[in-house]
């Protein structure tokens, strides 16, 4: 009702209240979203360069200890190894192991999708079998069959996550795109000369950036969360190597006498992705 | 109760005191139905939002909205909204939108005897497929709002406000985008709840529609109120000089255009040789040869539906037909055929201000400036709207944006999609004015498509009829 009566208001007003609101990039929850981000990769760029622990180091007389005993910041997991150092570790490979795996993910679904929206015909339905064929293979067996051939190592882990991943990249993309495309201002547009480029750099990218960038967050939650859910299985990253759902996985038998060191790694991923969701998402 | 709705010098101000409505006086009641009457952005709408209490918090209200004498402004909004449904029903603009796509016809107007008067779920059903009986509907309980016609929905919001009880009905634009056979439909129906002894307020820019309503017309400008009285007195004989320009403007009251010089055959832009198209199963037309020359008015006219819009993209190559062929003359490129949209805000790009789109296309085809500006001035467009975004500027002056996009190119045949049926009648006047000033002066061929016979029979040199599923093809006009 009342975005509706801002198109009723006479046009001076209308205009300056309307440039007014869309001016506003920084609200509230991007500040936030923006701080929570900042602070995340600080302590995983920074955190490896000052805390001189190495992450792998085994004390077996400090086992699991609480925060600020013996020296221990943030205190050790079931080896005695320094939860601060690994965390900044982990932090550093999750982060950047879902940043590439997303980005793996969303550059070919997202031409993709505008490719099979802008092109139609045999292009279009021959990518949107080849998704539905993607989609209908459980994410994770996907990936455990690529695993199969070096297990453990970084590089099919992360092959398989993308090869799953741009699925979703790819039809919310050609989905957007093809309901652009059919518009009055795409035909406008190319009736005036304009060229498919200028089409794509003006209405296509502008009307995809809300939409990708929220799926974008999304797919870095679902990287981290999957490479732990693998972890779990022992098929992800092998121990000692610190990663932080790794981590969470180690450290499950020791709830009960430790709760505070599952916590940490679970802290860490929840607050990337809701830094990610804060800056991508968009004022209703 | 008898339900009568007084409005004393109401003035709505946004927060850094600019005026959008200023001191507005009305009155109406049962079988005194009210129809303000003005262009976009006159503040018609803005009286209708003090009236719910629905206005953006950032606007202020003054002056007394009295319902049977309790000033209801003063009202909190929690108490304002417990006035929606039961004592006002709002009919919005274009109903098939506001309809609940994904629920059954009957079970939405049932809802409103569940939910808003307790009443069982059974007797529930039986009461709302009489009301829909009641409005025409009977065989339309188990259908989706997609199965339904404009007029149709229409109706359906009309039997939700009976179910609702409401006394007091605030019709927001009924006619938009309705053609003119839907709008009569539309006009007997809000008839027929001023009979029923319904208080009904209309906020409308058709002057047809306010006519057929009749009771009082208001006459809205820049937030004032410029004249208030009996539609008759109104429309038939308006004491300020506005409402003459308004009452003018209707297509029925224009001079008739002098017709263009005679065809000639070199002078043929766009000939189609018996092109046919159908939808599925559908025959849209077949068969039909068209030729449109320069300095000519070509109107393709017929109902919502049947086509018109569809031949004029073909004539425009944007469709293929199924049959026949259509050849431009001189095979000139592509750019010299251009097209103005329905929905001016839909055929430019959102996000982008005027000022960035003029740029772009003046780097494109390496336009003077100085031309650029002699257009906008010619158009009477003035150039501070450059730095606005096309949803902040009215109808009327972003299709005059269009219109001067298009002009740059030298365009030999501009295709006007119902480029004004969404405009009020003055905004619609200009741009048509404008239009037929081009046909005289460049030689432009223009082909207008529109559902307003009395448009087209006052400017066309030529006439398309396109009825449902049949054609009568270029009867030459005879007036």
């Amino acid at each position: 009702m009342k975005t509706k009566s801002f198109a009723n208001l006479p046009t001076d007003v209308a205009a300056d209240m309307m440039d007014g609101s869309r001016s506003v990039f920084w609200t509230p929850a991007r500040i936030t979203g923006a701080f929570i981000l900042v602070c995340l990769l600080l302590f995983a760029v920074l955190g490896p360069v000052f805390i001189s622990t190495d992450p792998l180091h085994q004390n077996y007389n400090a086992v699991l200890v609480g925060p600020g005993v013996d020296g221990y910041l943030l205190g050790t997991d079931h080896f005695g190894r320094s939860m601060v150092s690994r965390l900044a570790h982990g932090a550093q490979l999750s982060f950047a192991m879902a940043f590439v795996t997303a980005i793996s993910a969303a550059v070919p679904g997202i031409l993709l999708g505008v490719i099979a929206a802008a092109r139609g015909g045999m292009v279009e339905r021959g990518l949107v079998a080849l998704s539905d064929i993607i989609l209908a293979l459980p994410g994770l067996l996907l990936v455990l069959l690529l695993l199969a051939f070096a297990p453990g190592e970084f590089g099919p882990l992360y092959l398989g996550l993308a090869l799953y991943l741009w699925v979703e990249f790819f039809r919310v993309a050609r989905i957007e795109t093809a309901r652009v495309i059919t518009s009055p201002s795409v035909e406008a547009t190319r009736l005036l000369g304009f060229s498919r480029l200028y089409v794509f750099t003006r209405i296509i990218v502008p009307a995809l950036t809300g939409p990708m960038a929220t799926l974008f967050a999304f797919a870095m939650g679902s990287a981290i969360i999957a490479v732990s859910t693998l972890s779990a299985i022992h098929v992800g990253l092998r121990p000692p190597t610190p990663e932080l759902g790794a981590m969470i996985v180690e450290l499950v038998p020791y709830y009960s006498e430790a709760p505070l060191q599952i916590l940490m790694p679970a802290i860490g991923i929840f607050l990337l992705v809701l830094g990610l969701q804060l800056m991508a998402g968009r004022k209703s | 109760m008898t339900y009568e709705l007084r409005i004393e010098n109401l003035t709505v101000r946004t927060a850094d005191d600019t005026v959008l409505v200023s001191d507005v006086s009305l009155v109406c009641g049962p079988s005194n139905p009210i129809c303000l009457i003005g262009e976009t952005g006159s503040g018609k709408s803005l009286v209708m939002h003090a009236i719910m209490g629905s206005l953006p918090d950032s606007l202020s209200c003054d002056g007394k909205i009295l319902l049977d004498g309790t000033d209801i402004l003063p009202l909190s909004p929690q108490q304002r909204r417990e006035l929606w449904g039961r004592k006002f029903a709002l009919l919005p603009q274009e109903p098939w939108l506001s309809l609940d796509p994904t629920m059954r016809v009957g079970a939405q107007v049932a809802e409103l005897y569940t939910d808003l008067r307790g009443i069982g779920r059974k007797q529930a059903n039986q009461m709302a497929a009489d009301e829909l009986a009641s409005v025409g509907l009977a065989g339309s309980f188990d259908a989706y709002p997609f199965e339904l016609s404009g007029g149709m929905a229409q109706r359906v919001s009309i039997a939700m406000a009976h179910a609702a009880q409401s006394p007091i009905m605030l019709a927001d634009e009924p006619t938009k985008g309705l053609d003119r056979a839907l709008c009569d439909v539309v006009a007997d129906l809000l008839r027929g709840e001023v009979a029923a002894g319904r208080t009904l307020m209309v906020i409308t820019h058709d002057l047809e529609l306010a006519e057929k309503v009749g009771g009082t017309v208001g006459v809205m400008r820049k937030g004032r109120l410029l004249e208030l009285g009996t539609a008759d007195q109104v429309l038939r004989n308006p004491s300020h000089d506005y409402s003459r320009e308004l009452v003018a403007a209707l297509p029925a009251n224009w001079p008739v255009r002098t017709p263009a010089r005679a065809k000639k055959s070199d002078d043929i832009v766009v000939a189609a040789d018996s092109i046919g198209k159908s939808f599925g199963r559908n025959t849209l037309f077949s068969d039909v040869d068209v030729a449109i020359a320069k300095g000519q008015v070509t109107i393709i006219l017929g109902p919502s539906g049947s086509g018109k819009s569809t031949l004029g993209n073909i004539l425009l190559k944007l469709i293929k037909p199924d049959a026949g062929h259509v050849s431009w003359g001189d095979d000139l490129p592509a750019m010299k055929y251009q097209k103005i949209y329905q929905d001016p805000p839909s055929a430019f790009i959102a996000g982008q201000t005027l000022g960035r789109a003029f740029a772009d296309l003046r780097k494109l085809h390496n336009i003077d400036g100085a031309r650029i500006n002699a257009m906008l001035d010619q158009l009477g467009l003035d150039r501070g709207l450059l730095a606005r975004r096309p949803d902040a500027i009215s109808g009327g002056e972003l299709q005059r944006f269009a219109i001067a996009r298009s002009l740059l190119l030298d365009p030999v045949m501009l295709f006007a999609d119902e480029a004004t049926s969404r405009l009020d009648p003055v905004s619609q006047k200009r741009v048509i004015d404008l239009l037929c000033a081009q046909v005289r002066d460049r030689g432009l061929a223009l082909l207008l498509v529109t559902h307003d016979p009395d448009l087209a029979e006052h400017i066309a040199d030529h006439i398309i009829r396109i009825s449902d599923g049949d054609h009568s093809s270029l009867a030459a006009k005879a007036a």
